[in-house]
């Protein structure tokens, strides 16, 4: 089939399998890697991507449920000359990054939480962050980002 | 040296961290690739079976397929392991565990390489096999190989432990069992090879030892290694799991197939845990003899690591446990029998703590019982026997460089964690919970030990501009090197951290300063970094120039070379421990940590409320790093001691993905507050040692004494889960494991581990792997 859909303000249209995940679409048609696929079961929150200005798990949908979707992936948020958005400017300095490589799918939770929740609490990011594994952090400093993120966003 | 440092010792920002935050393709199995194809692994279908058949034809036949390949295209030796290489490439007479290697397919779909991986035949005998470390060791036990089960023993005895036994007035005897932790990095196991047109063959795949991958890639190709380069980092997450071969080995056999196509792997989750190293899950049968005044007098344990099928970094795991078996503590006498034994329990290697944490918490424990049973406080017991600089560590080694045993235990001390738990206790809101305060300490040896080669090395290259590149083998796996290692130069260069680019794991530019592990690699990068350095300055007053820019100048004008390098040998101990292979260290990072835990009675779950973690870091390269990876450290240490066992029964794995194999959560960790404490280190690189193992250690025992004191019992089995800790709680007999059958199968594994007559010893006399044409000969 041929799948219709925004992906970061850019209509792309695929030649695609039905039942071929988001993921997989992203990765290795359209070449957008900054999603990851650490499980593939929807456990880990590494491939997590906003569709309709939700977050998905992109591993978990498939590719004809995203026919005429809105969809930012982490690519889609630094500005066009390579500045970083202000959330992922907070995780540099907030130390939050080792391995990095659940950092994007983190990026993008924290962007949609602070969307939804300019002000959130403590607990509220704690929440907001629970669906996305980190092996390397112990998410202290994730939770520092967040907060700081939120401060400037303001 | 000078004081004012502009660099070393600030919280600098990572400078990896902007391109990975963006989804830029930094990691291999990120790169974009032109016409690729893509490759699969046969695994076992059985623990332990003899082969009898493989049949490739009709995978062959598969329309998409570009090879299949078996143990007949294994041009060199069949073999590979970082020690002794007994784990086939491509499995040949026999598998021994369910990630066993049979074949590979390169197709040119993934779609249509899992197609053909069906399609191949195999007919397998299966054979009894052996689930049980102990029942291994016992004559009679089925064979994983038919030199024996045992690949290591190691026993060390010192002073008189037999009197010191008799002589004390408390003696503590418990058997502890830890858990077959998995690394579960994030990024799984993959990349990419490809025979280049000059007939090199590339391979890129997230590593820990780039030039030692190179040479077993190399032997198993029968190639000479200067035709192999591989780019290794970064990695997406490791912590020893990515230190052996992954998957470099699939990826150069199917590129000699691929008519010059790359061809990328990227194992699945379930497939990295089936086929990946795990934490060695230990039995520690532990007694410790103290006298009436709180003096420690004797250690003695019976240790048996599962190392699983292969032996990769068995041995050396086990001896580094033995090597710790009696922490920071003073003991004059010692009685220790190891055994890393082959079992078909998938395989066991090198993971953050290497051994230490397995007996840290038998040792910590025993301490704790013998704190409450002499009426001591644990904290001041454990300050009574710290080892001093220049005492003899258990096994006998003098410490004659930085002792940071006495600092972290007063940073601790001072903790508001300690300080105030008999207010944070007081403080919980439900009537069936309880909170408890536990604590635990410390060291860790640094570098790969005595009479084993560790070496450090750099390349430095002046750019124009007055820049520079800084290439060394040594990987980012997550740690912050890269950023450590820009630190070093800027500061020795006089430059800033944006003028250096560091170059790493690329065995075509970058130094072979050897691995990323054994927290070797502030130590060996910053003092490798430095003494290129060196040479560097050197090459710019030789040019007379004022700058580097002019200096770059003046060097191409006149043919100067523009690439300097430098390297340099770890500094090791004078005198071996007899018996044992790699000991002693002789540079040791210490830690100690305070966990306040909340114990719901009603379910026995256990919460972690906060951690006071104190490092001994040396110099401190980057604080900011150093309170990362202590954060990190505690979380994966909550894991292992409360969550985290990856179930083999009957050598099949019963958890092997992310929704049953549970890591901490956001909503699992502890707040930890992280104390640094800088006892410097005067051979290190500016006072430096490292730290990155240290806070994974002390925190199982801080959490196991921390439930103690909420409700009173002791956990001897990690994970201590809900139902474990509840069990312990009623005193149900299930509980229990410690029974007289227990004890007298570990004196008949004593017996027989004793008795057993070894066919290999460390280094010398191993079996190699033989090819079917030995087997007919």
């Amino acid at each position: 089939m041929e799948l219709k859909m925004n992906v970061n303000g850019q209509p792309v249209a695929v030649e695609v399998a039905p039942t071929e995940p988001l993921l997989q679409v992203l990765r290795e048609r359209l070449g957008l890697v900054g999603a990851k696929e650490p499980c593939g079961k929807g456990e880990c929150g590494g491939c997590t991507v906003l569709m309709n200005g939700q977050t998905v798990n992109a591993c978990l949908v498939m590719a004809a449920q995203a026919e005429g979707a809105e969809v930012l992936t982490v690519e889609g948020l630094a500005a066009p000359d390579g500045k970083l958005h202000p959330v992922q400017q907070a995780f540099v300095e907030a130390g939050a990054v080792q391995c990095g490589y659940c950092m994007t799918g983190m990026v993008m939770s924290a962007f949609s939480l602070l969307q939804q929740n300019p002000q959130p609490t403590e607990a509220e990011i704690k929440e907001g962050m629970e669906g996305n594994l980190c092996r390397c952090t112990g998410y202290q400093k994730v939770f520092d980002a967040v907060n700081l993120a939120a401060g400037r966003l303001r | 040296m000078t004081n004012q440092q502009t660099w070393i010792g600030k919280s600098v920002h990572r400078v990896d961290a902007p391109a990975k935050l963006k989804g830029e393709p930094v990691y291999m199995t990120d790169r974009p690739l032109e016409n690729p194809c893509f490759g699969r692994v046969l695994r076992s279908r059985y623990p332990h079976a003899r082969i009898l058949r493989i049949d490739t034809a009709k995978a062959s036949a598969l329309p998409g397929v570009i090879c299949v390949l078996t143990h007949k295209d294994v041009p060199g030796l069949n073999g590979f392991g970082i020690v002794i290489p007994d784990q086939p490439v491509l499995c040949f007479d026999k598998v021994r565990m369910m990630g066993d290697a049979l074949a590979l397919v390169a197709a040119e779909t993934p779609e249509i390489a899992a197609a053909a991986l069906d399609l191949i035949e195999v007919d397998y005998e299966p054979l009894p096999i052996v689930d049980d470390a102990l029942a291994a060791i016992m004559p009679g036990s089925p064979l994983v190989h038919e030199t024996g089960n045992i690949h290591l023993r190691t026993v060390i005895r010192r002073g008189e432990v037999a009197q010191a036994f008799a002589e004390a007035a408390v003696v503590v005897d418990h058997v502890y069992f830890t858990p077959r932790q998995a690394h579960m990095f994030l990024e799984t196991e993959g990349g990419v090879g490809q025979l280049m047109p000059n007939g090199e063959l590339h391979i890129w795949c997230p590593a820990q030892a780039a030039f030692r991958d190179r040479l077993q890639v190399a032997r198993l190709l029968g190639w000479d290694p200067e035709r192999i380069r591989e780019y290794s980092s970064p990695s997406g997450g490791a912590f020893g799991g990515k230190d052996e071969l992954t998957v470099q080995h699939y990826l150069a056999l199917l590129a000699l197939h691929t008519g010059g196509r790359p061809v990328k792997i990227h194992l699945s989750r379930e497939e990295s845990t089936v086929a990946g190293i795990k934490r060695h899950p230990f039995m520690v049968q532990m007694r410790t003899a103290a006298a009436a005044d709180g003096t420690f007098l004797a250690q003695e344990a019976f240790v048996v690591a599962d190392t699983g099928a292969y032996a990769s970094l068995g041995g050396p795991v086990l001896n580094l446990a033995i090597e710790h078996i009696g922490g920071v503590y003073r003991f004059p006498s010692l009685n220790v029998e190891g055994y890393c034994v082959y079992t078909n329990n998938g395989i066991s290697g090198a993971f953050r703590g290497f051994g230490v944490p397995q007996v840290l918490v038998a040792l910590e424990s025993n301490i704790d019982e013998i704190a409450r049973r002499l009426g001591r406080d644990p904290l001041d017991l454990r300050r009574q026997n710290l080892i001093q600089r220049g005492d003899l560590s258990a096994i006998g080694n003098p410490m004659t460089t930085g002792v940071g045993n006495q600092a972290v235990l007063e940073a601790l001390e001072n903790s508001p964690t300690w300080k105030e738990r008999t207010a944070k206790k007081a403080a919980v809101t439900d009537p069936w919970k309880r909170r408890g305060v536990g604590i635990g300490l410390c060291m860790q040896g640094l570098g790969l030990g005595k009479g084993i080669p560790d070496y450090g090395a750099a390349v430095i290259e002046l750019l124009p501009g007055g820049k520079f590149k800084v290439g060394i083998s040594i990987q980012e796996i997550g740690t912050g090197n890269q950023t450590a290692y820009a630190q070093f130069a800027a500061e020795a260069l006089g430059c800033d951290v944006a003028d250096v680019e560091v170059i790493q794991g690329d065995t075509g530019y970058s130094a072979d300063a050897g691995t990323v592990t054994a927290t070797r690699s502030v130590f060996t990068g910053g003092k490798a970094i430095q003494i290129t350095a060196e040479k560097m300055v050197a090459l710019l007053r030789s040019t007379g120039a004022e700058s580097y820019a002019a200096a770059y100048a003046v060097a191409r004008e006149r043919g100067l070379e523009t690439k300097v390098r430098g390297s340099f040998a770890w500094p090791e101990a004078d005198e071996e421990i007899p018996g044992a292979f790699g000991l002693p260290h002789h540079i040791y990072g210490y830690g100690a940590q305070a966990a306040l835990v909340e114990v719901d009675t009603l379910t026995g779950e256990v919460q972690v409320l906060e951690v006071a973690s104190v490092v001994d870091t040396g110099k401190s390269i980057n604080p900011m790093g150093v309170e990362g990876q202590s954060e990190g450290g505690v979380a994966q240490g909550v894991g292992l001691a409360l969550m985290e066992d990856t179930v083999v029964r009957e050598g099949r794995f019963l958890n092997a993905n992310m929704s049953n194999y549970i890591i901490p959560t956001a909503g699992d960790v502890p707040k930890v507050e992280t104390f640094i404490v800088e006892v410097h280190e005067e051979k290190g690189p500016s006072g430096a040692k490292g730290m990155g193992e240290v806070p994974i250690v002390p925190t199982m025992p801080a959490i196991f004494g921390a439930i103690y004191d909420a409700v009173g019992v002791q956990m001897f089995r990690a994970p201590a889960t809900p139902e474990r800790v509840y069990m312990a709680m009623m005193g149900d007999p299930s509980a229990t494991e410690d029974t007289p059958a227990l004890r007298a199968r570990i004196a008949e594994g004593r017996r027989a581990g004793l008795a057993a007559q070894l066919h290999q010893t460390e280094g010398e006399g191993y079996a190699q792997p033989k090819g079917p044409e030995d087997e007919e000969a």
